[in-house]
């Protein structure tokens, strides 16, 4: 009978550990490094011989590298006879990069490409976590499975939100209308969202919002936060539209160049995000964020993909 | 001359285009060498990292029906190299072109070709991820091994560099006829002896203490386990064990004493083995020695200590940027090959024969 081993690949060690807790086990050895010329280097320190392997990797931070460690690590199993490989990818990498945008584009299809990827390095089965597009999941010939923050998300929110029963969730753009008004609905509360007017080419685009947030507590939902630009225009709206506080709840804290500083400088009482990519030097750097941890829903997930069992129950609940 | 009117390049209908896909100035160097010599121009394309380190390529001109070449030299960056490489491919694939045909001078990851205990066959998973993205054609220089061309299930060509090394030493070196050819190490031997050959020299091998660490691991799953507890292995087996390996002094098998040594070798990366050599060959009487690669990755410390070794000239050529290296050490000089890949270009676009190229190349190079 195959055993769970769990390895970490150096994106965000920290995650991995917790899943192995989260499962009642330790993370397996194996040496992550770099040769000189930057060449990555893996090495399982033990057999996974005939064993179910879960190598735990976030797209985040140097990309490129953990990307390419995450399909090392993947082959590298195969080759030493595992007995099923399951990358564990909890921030999917290049998930913006999912179609051409503009007729006649010569864009790649960046998340296809790593679909294929990831496929040509022999992983079985992908978990991850709040795909940008969950069409993604068709880039796959293999089982791929898109886990849900929302029952998190949604006990965070009633925990942590004094007066969550008379908020607005708020989507920061019209892409985002599906994911609010699931969340809405389940805290049966009302949801708004902002709209980009474009004007004409030489105005600059007017940013409307529908909805009404007055004297009222407004939560901003959105998937992944980069630059921030988009959600601290969005905080300045709801303040102007006389949102009484603002709070932010993201998956993917991506947080490059100035965000940090912008969200410090704006008018959110908390941003919440989850643990899908590493955040501690963040926290360190504003007061203003603050972690939802994920680790439980992965370990979980895990564990029922182990087992056979159903994975579906992760969709609506959180686990003990 | 090797040199071609624009006008002659649209030999296909849909005509050709060559891009760059490095986002480092430094490594674009070598494809603007090659399209001028093709008398092109470089295409348009932008290749950047966003703010998250994403690459994004972004090809600024048609390509459909065309018969694109990606040029693409390793930067220090090995894995940011790769996927700008992979995303320019697909991009090209989707957006129609004829055909795509990759120019990778220095093949990444050539050394992790063989299985290592329990590591991974690198070259060919990125053999598989390339052919994938949409790779038609592949035209490489000097692989470290030849066996690599087997990972492909798209034609590889894999030229040679040897015939301009070869011309350095006979037009650089006043003496060279009082050299000898020397192998740092058995396993560059067959290399040594196809130089040797061309130039009528001899050839020296060292062999012994100072061997590269490396060439041990190779499959560290020994062949039986070497287990120290004898409960473990059953008592009726009589497998013995496997004496573990002894290294013997340094020997140099070959004269050097009075006679200019040139190393030669496919990859100079970390240099310790060479500077050891140096010494060896150095205490043996050579009075000059010089090392002659293929490839130049010079990493880290390297340009300091060849500085402070007893080798008098290191000459790698440009297929992979080494400007930063030069300046840290006089040392390294530089032999342009990129004749030999605009040449290959000009021939796979116009459907020529590539014999050409490989004439004189004999079976150990």
């Amino acid at each position: 009978m195959a055993n769970i081993k769990v390895f970490s690949g150096s994106s965000h060690p920290e995650l991995s550990r917790r899943i192995a807790a989260g499962l009642g086990t330790q993370l397996g050895t194996v040496v992550t490094t770099k040769f000189n010329n930057g060449e990555t280097r893996v090495e399982f320190g033990e057999s996974v011989r005939g064993e179910d392997v879960y190598i735990v990797q976030s797209g985040c931070g140097e990309i490129n590298d953990n990307l390419m460690e995450l399909l090392v690590m993947v082959d590298a199993c195969k080759i030493a006879s595992a007995s099923r490989v399951t990358a564990v990818i909890p921030c999917f990498p290049y998930a913006r990069q999912d179609k051409k945008d503009k007729l006649g584009s010569r864009a790649s299809i960046t998340a296809k490409l790593v679909a294929n990827m990831l496929s040509v390095s022999g992983a079985d089965h992908i978990i991850t976590m709040d795909l940008h597009a969950s069409q993604i999941q068709g880039f796959f010939d293999i089982p791929v499975d898109n886990l849900y923050a929302e029952p998190v998300i949604l006990k965070w929110i009633k925990e942590n939100i004094s007066d969550w029963k008379n908020c607005t969730v708020v989507s920061p753009d019209a892409g985002g209308a599906k994911r609010v008004t699931s969340i809405a609905d389940k805290l049966n509360v009302d949801f708004a969202l902002i709209h980009k007017e474009r004007k004409k080419a030489d105005k600059a685009d007017r940013m409307l919002l529908v909805g009404d947030v007055k004297d009222r507590v407004a939560i901003l939902v959105d998937d992944m936060a980069d630059t921030c630009g988009t959600i601290c225009h969005a905080a300045e709206q709801l303040i102007s539209a006389g949102a009484a506080k603002i709070y932010a709840i993201i998956t993917h804290g991506i947080f490059s160049g100035s965000a940090i500083s912008c969200i410090d400088s704006s008018r959110f009482e908390a941003v919440a995000v989850t643990n899908t990519i590493p955040q501690d030097d963040n926290i360190k750097q504003c007061s203003k964020i603050q972690i939802i941890d994920v680790a439980i829903v992965l370990a979980e997930a895990i564990r029922r993909t182990h087992n056979g069992e159903s994975v579906s129950y992760l969709f609506n609940n959180v686990p003990l | 001359s090797f040199c071609l009117h624009p006008k002659d390049m649209n030999h296909t209908k849909g005509g050709l285009v060559i891009f760059t896909a490095n986002s480092h100035p430094s490594s674009r160097e070598l494809g603007k060498r090659i399209a001028e010599r093709l008398g092109v121009e470089l295409g348009k394309v932008q290749v950047y990292q966003e703010p998250n380190r994403e690459t994004r390529v972004q090809i600024q001109e048609s390509v459909r029906g065309k018969d694109v070449f990606v040029i693409q030299t390793v930067s220090k960056d090995v894995n940011t190299t790769i996927m700008e490489m992979l995303i320019m491919v697909y991009a090209c694939r989707t957006s129609c072109a004829r055909s795509i045909t990759g120019v990778l001078p220095y093949f990444p990851y050539s050394k992790q070709c063989k299985m290592r205990k329990r590591g991974s066959i690198v070259s060919k998973l990125i053999a598989s991820m390339m052919c994938k993205a949409g790779l038609t054609h592949l035209i490489t220089m000097d692989l470290h091994q030849k066996e690599i061309q087997g990972f492909f299930n798209i034609p590889v060509d894999n030229l040679r560099a040897s015939p301009f090394l070869l011309q350095y030493i006979q037009e650089e070196i006043p003496d060279y006829r009082n050299a000898v050819i020397v192998a740092k190490s058995p396993a560059s031997a067959k290399r040594a002896q196809s130089f040797a050959e061309r130039l009528r020299l001899g050839i020296a091998v060292i062999h012994g203490e100072a061997q590269d660490a490396e060439s041990d691991m190779v499959d560290g799953r020994h062949s039986p386990p070497t287990v120290k507890t004898t409960g473990a292995i059953h008592p009726s087996m009589e497998i013995p064990l496997l004496i573990p390996k002894e290294k013997p002094p340094i020997t140099v098998v070959g004269d050097v004493g009075g006679r200019i040594a040139i190393i030669v070798d496919d990859i100079i990366d970390d240099v310790d083995s060479f500077v050891a050599a140096a010494e060896t060959l150095k205490e043996r009487g050579a009075y000059k020695i010089f090392v002659m690669a293929t490839h130049g990755l010079l990493s880290s410390e390297a340009p300091r200590f060849i500085e402070e070794s007893a080798i008098d000239e290191v000459v790698v050529t440009n297929t992979i940027p080494h400007e930063l290296q030069k300046l840290q050490c006089p040392k390294i000089k530089t032999v342009d090959i990129s004749m030999i890949l605009s040449e290959a270009i000009r021939r796979i676009h116009n459907g020529e024969s590539m014999s050409y190229l490989f004439r004189n190349i004999g079976v150990d190079d």
